[in-house]
């Protein structure tokens, strides 16, 4: 006759890790979106088989890479149409934070370049990124402000809308460009003192290496325009 | 019980000579210098993609090879016929199985933990990670790897092709990623019979995607409470299949 | 008390291949005695039975009917495993240790405590010839050296029964004649010595008594006062006692 204690002891065991697993699903619950949210797309089936195979933190990395790509000089799979810039930008931030929702840059550098970046003007596609970004993960504090600063944008109220952008340079999860579209609005305002402290900061910032080159040339830029004679009012 | 360590140390010393082994070890450490190359590429994340990328080269490196030793692990012992002179010495079958298996583990471990020093250096470069969070996230993917192994030698011992083997074990570990998702899909079925069975399934499958911490880190960390009962959850289903390939292995004659 | 002991004992393999199961008698109503202290030689065809009592006896199978006892427990025992020593009849050792390694592996596993292992397995490999071959890989090794080593695991724990699987099949004849004095030794130590044949002369040379096996039947057993001083009896004795089951015939040239 068969001896069947193993079996017993694999049951007992199966029982005992059925109660860890629910114990560990009331502690931590991970907080990403179902796969069928998902974005469809080229990049579909390569989104899908990583996250899968959970390895979705690093799908979201590699979709991070094909963004910057796109938004640098564009990806042969998402061509724009003529006089349609960054058209999927939004997209393919959304396609980042569906695989991790904790990759806050990605919608945050989105949605600056979208809201703030010169020639650009989508606000409410920005708009709707942050609010996605915000009811995935409420704790992020950039998400609000973004949005505030958007509301003071349509308002008109530019002082406050770039005292807001200011406020938030410091915080980790500020994208460089976003940093460097701020200086540029600064600049473009006349606000030179401004821009030239933004770009000393972001030289000064190891993690805004990206930003160093154009930084050294833009704070020599702001410098000589700060030497400049004031023209005397008459 | 006095036999496993002998068991374990000729598993272990085993695996190390062997060049699968070395190879897949090697592997692994071009994978990392890999991720230090895709990092690049990332603009101001590079920090994050090096965490995340050398971690699922870890991860993925020990799965491929647990999966690999242990499928083979009996199943070629016993096609070299190797056994014999070691179940017909005073050995009972569950120490033979227990040390085969802690030496395979540990032989993957090693490699790990290899990897992880050399992924540990790189991300010193780059500003490092927090150490116990760390840890936590390399003691995740040891989990994984033992339920993984665990899995595959009751597999291969149930199958006894190491090919059906393998591809169940793929399987398990894509299904043991979809408890959510079955779940989900469970509450949309009509039929209460189909609901039950999914969610059987996902119960049955190991679940992987809850303690997947190397892909939740840069969410807000569980509680440390968690971590312990990870580390049970670990153990009681790595515990569940060696007992059941204990089981199998008891009844098979050779 | 016996050293060996079948009482009674049948092993059919069953197979079952698309629907249809398949049933080979390997042994039939197997009744043996083998007192302590004697060398009993098993002999017969290819496919007679003589390896199936032998896994039977080292408890690589179990008997579909009757009872197998060794050294008065019913097999398999793990406290008796440690006082038999088993050679099957090609060398199926671990090819990724050293001589020395397996030595000690087998040491461990027969409970030789730890302080005596190395000094033991190195005493047996001189005496079986490899002393100055033991540090070597035996994917080193030649066929001779790794039947050799073969039987040092199978005397390193100085068991009181040896189970020997046609000890030699394929040995030159320096090496037979080195084989069959180590049977006589050890039958002057007083240990119990089962081995499998196919070799008439071998088995006269040594046995107290013969058993003859033919489709899983033990026909005949022989004493040695039957063949002594006769010197085709035993031949004469085999050929009339086996039936070819093998589907071939005999070679006839007229």
């Amino acid at each position: 006759m068969m001896r069947l204690r193993w079996l017993g002891a694999a049951a007992a065991l199966f029982v005992l890790a059925l109660f860890a697993g629910s114990r560990m699903r009331r502690l931590h619950e991970p907080r990403f979106p179902s796969l069928s949210e998902l974005k469809a797309g080229p990049f579909a089936f390569q989104d899908a088989a990583m996250a899968a195979a959970g390895f979705r933190a690093p799908a979201a990395d590699l979709a991070w890479i094909q963004l910057l790509q796109y938004a640098a000089g564009g990806v042969p799979e998402l061509p724009d149409r003529p006089g349609h810039p960054y058209e999927h930008l939004a997209n393919l931030s959304l396609r980042v934070t569906r695989l991790d929702p904790s990759f806050h840059r990605a919608v945050l550098y989105a949605a600056g370049i979208l809201a703030w970046f010169h020639g650009i003007e989508r606000p409410d596609e920005a708009a709707d990124l942050l609010n996605e970004g915000m009811h995935r993960s409420p704790e992020q504090p950039l998400y609000a402000l973004y949005l505030a600063a958007l509301a003071f944008k349509k308002q008109g109220d530019t002082d406050r809308m770039v005292a807001l952008l200011e406020s938030s340079v410091d915080l980790p999860d500020t994208p460089t460009t976003m940093k460097a579209i701020l200086a540029n609005l600064r600049q473009s305002r006349g606000e030179y003192r401004e821009a030239l402290a933004l770009w000393i900061r972001i030289l000064d910032n190891d993690r805004d290496r990206s930003e160093h080159a154009r930084a050294k040339l833009k704070i020599v830029e702001l410098k000589a325009l700060l030497a400049r004679p004031v023209p005397k009012k008459r | 019980m006095k036999t496993i360590p002998a068991v374990f140390a000729y598993t272990f010393k085993e695996h190390v000579r062997h060049k699968a082994w070395l190879s897949s070890a090697l592997f692994g450490l071009v994978l990392l210098a890999g991720s230090l190359v895709v990092s690049a590429l990332a603009q101001d994340e590079r920090a994050r993609l090096m965490l995340d990328l050398g971690l699922a080269a870890i991860e993925a490196i020990s799965l491929i090879g647990v999966v690999f030793l242990t499928v083979n692990l009996i199943l070629q012992e016993v096609e070299s016929r190797a056994i014999y002179l070691i179940l017909t010495h005073p050995v009972k079958r569950s120490d033979y199985l227990l040390g085969r298996f802690l030496g395979t583990l540990s032989a993957v471990a090693v490699s790990m933990a290899g990897m992880a020093v050399m992924h540990a250096v790189l991300l010193g470069l780059y500003g490092g990670a927090a150490p116990g969070r760390y840890l936590a996230a390399l003691a995740c993917v040891l989990g994984k790897t033992a339920v993984m192994g665990a899995l595959s030698l009751l597999l291969s011992l149930a199958l006894t092709s190491e090919a059906a083997a393998m591809a169940f074990a793929v399987f398990l570990w894509l299904l043991g990623h979809f408890s959510s998702e079955m779940r989900f899909l469970a509450d949309r079925s009509g039929s209460s019979l189909l609901n039950t069975t999914i969610v059987a399934f996902s119960h049955a499958a190991p679940d992987f995607a809850r303690f997947n911490y190397r892909d939740f880190w840069h969410q807000p960390a569980p509680p440390a409470e968690w971590l312990m009962w990870t580390a049970i959850y670990v153990f009681a289903y790595t515990g569940a299949c060696l007992a059941l390939s204990v089981q199998l292995f008891e009844q098979k004659e050779f | 008390m016996n050293a060996i002991r079948f009482q009674r004992v049948s092993k059919i393999y069953r197979r079952s291949h698309l629907g249809r199961t398949t049933e080979t008698a390997g042994l039939v109503e197997l009744d043996l005695d083998v007192p302590k202290g004697e060398v009993f030689g098993l002999l017969g065809l290819n496919g007679s039975g003589k390896t199936t009592a032998i896994k039977l006896l080292m408890g690589l199978h179990l008997p579909t009917k009757g009872e197998v006892e060794t050294l008065g427990r019913r097999a398999p025992d793990i406290e008796v495993l440690a006082k038999i020593g088993y050679a099957p009849e090609a060398a199926y050792l671990n090819r990724t240790l050293t001589g020395r390694e397996n030595l000690r592996l087998f040491a461990a596993l027969s409970g030789i405590p730890r302080a005596e292992r190395e000094a033991r397995a190195a005493d047996m490999l001189e005496k079986v010839g490899l002393g100055k071959a033991m540090d070597k890989r035996l994917s080193e090794y030649s066929k001779g050296m790794l039947q050799r080593a073969s039987l040092a695991q199978a005397l390193v724990h100085d068991p009181e029964l040896v189970i020997l699987d046609e000890p030699v099949t394929g040995l030159d004849p320096l090496a037979i004649k080195e084989v069959r004095a180590l049977i006589l030794w050890l039958k002057g130590k007083g240990k119990t010595v089962l081995f499998s044949s196919h070799d008439i002369s071998e088995v006269e040379r040594v046995c107290d008594r013969i058993g003859i096996l033919s489709g899983g039947r033990l026909v005949k057993v022989i004493k040695q006062d039957e063949w002594r001083g006769k010197p085709d009896y035993l031949e004469a004795a085999f050929a009339a006692a086996v039936t070819r089951t093998d589907g071939v015939g005999p070679i006839r040239m007229e």
